[in-house]
């Protein structure tokens, strides 16, 4: 990602770390808060959070780059357990796993073709309601 | 033996050994979308969970919970903090955020909600069963937020975690082909954006990331907006249409 010219010094890495741990302790708690039925889940919360706190200016952005750059990095090998999780669900994947797969891929393109449409008439509507023409549009045109 | 193998060093050796063996496949096959090196990772993973049942007699269940889990979560626990900073690469370009957060906004939730009527759909169109069902409807979120979300509606959150995983191989795999077959570079790139880093998450921001700055940013906007937007949506959808 770009990076601003005059880099400001990173905090250490046990305060980054402490600041996510801060946070996600106060999430934790919020998400107990949520009934059942409607889980709020405390990565969620936390997210949230730290965007807040980032936008506001009370956490800066070398307070928690490093680490959070690091946790994002190794994030596919995170999920590794989740996958390896179905080993405790084998007699449901037996059933219908095959069709499992087929649904996931092609909700994978439905997700894609609806969100890519859905924002781009919405980006449409809006720019013809304020009449206005921005940047957008005339990059579009040279940028094909 | 046995009073060893239960404790957690079992779980993160053997995560780490399949994903760096699907990271090796990878690397070798200079990129072959099947070897991922988190589906390899899970594939293998589960191969070795059920040899290791079939030797000793036992069922891959229960060697899953008693050997491979107590790693496994140690690592799983980590999803929090990664999935949290998130919000990092979002604040990055909140210059491009502040300029169409209405509209992305708007974006995620109408979209997500007709993307849930349309998932319902194909998962009724092959006949899958109210578990998996569920377990189909938030896979637009990252995976932290989408198991437990498909859990409290009563999906099998594991199924939802393969769906998750599968999304970003599909991404991977075919972003250049749905790219041009969708016509995504015609429509506004905050469009594209956002569809790409709901359909893919990192994966699909990455790929966002090539086609240049604003879907990038957008795909950012979008992995933690939608997470945001399913958590909302599917426990609503679930109530209207499902019970």
């Amino acid at each position: 990602m770009e990076k601003k010219p005059a880099e400001k010094k990173a905090a250490p890495i046990l305060v980054q770390m402490g600041i996510f741990a801060a946070i996600l302790f106060v999430s934790s708690l919020i998400s107990s808060l949520f009934p059942a039925s409607f889980v709020v889940p405390t990565p969620l919360i936390g997210m949230v959070i730290l965007y807040i706190l980032l936008a506001t200016h009370i956490v800066k952005l070398e307070q928690v780059e490093k680490f959070g750059d690091l946790m994002i990095s190794l994030i596919a090998f995170m999920f590794v357990p989740s996958g390896i999780q179905l080993a405790g669900s084998l007699g449901l994947m037996k059933r219908e796993g095959l069709q499992d797969i087929i649904v996931s891929v092609i909700a994978t393109i439905i997700i894609l073709v609806v969100i890519a449409y859905v924002g781009a008439l919405i980006i449409k509507i809006h720019q013809k309601i304020t009449g206005r023409t921005d940047d957008e549009e005339e990059s579009e045109k040279g940028g094909n | 033996m046995d009073a060893v193998l239960v404790l957690p060093f079992t779980g993160i050796f053997i995560s780490l050994l399949v994903y760096l063996i699907g990271q090796w496949l990878f690397d070798k096959t200079n990129g072959f979308f099947l070897f991922t090196p988190l589906l390899v990772g899970m594939v293998l993973g589960i191969v070795i969970l059920m040899i290791w049942a079939k030797v000793t007699g036992s069922t891959t269940a229960t060697v899953y919970k008693a050997y491979y889990k107590p790693g496994g979560d140690i690592i799983f626990w980590f999803l929090n903090p990664a999935t949290m900073a998130f919000a990092i690469p979002l604040y990055r370009r909140n210059d491009v955020f502040k300029k169409y957060w209405f509209d992305a906004i708007l974006t995620l939730f109408i979209g997500g909600f007709i993307s849930l009527f349309g998932i319902h759909l194909v998962c009724k169109l092959f006949g899958l069963s109210a578990t998996s069902t569920a377990a189909m409807l938030p896979q637009a979120a990252t995976t932290a937020v989408a198991m437990p979300v498909a859990a409290g509606i009563g999906g099998d959150s594991a199924v939802t975690a393969m769906a998750c995983i599968l999304n970003a191989v599909v991404i991977y795999a075919l972003a250049e082909f749905l790219i041009k077959v969708l016509r995504l570079k015609q429509i506004p790139k905050v469009g594209t954006g956002l569809g790409l880093g709901s359909a893919g998450h990192t994966v699909g921001s990455a790929k966002a990331v090539q086609l240049g700055s604003i879907q990038g940013a957008m795909a950012s906007v979008a992995v933690v907006g939608i997470a945001v937007a399913m958590d909302v949506l599917v426990p609503i959808y679930y109530a209207l249409f499902m019970k």
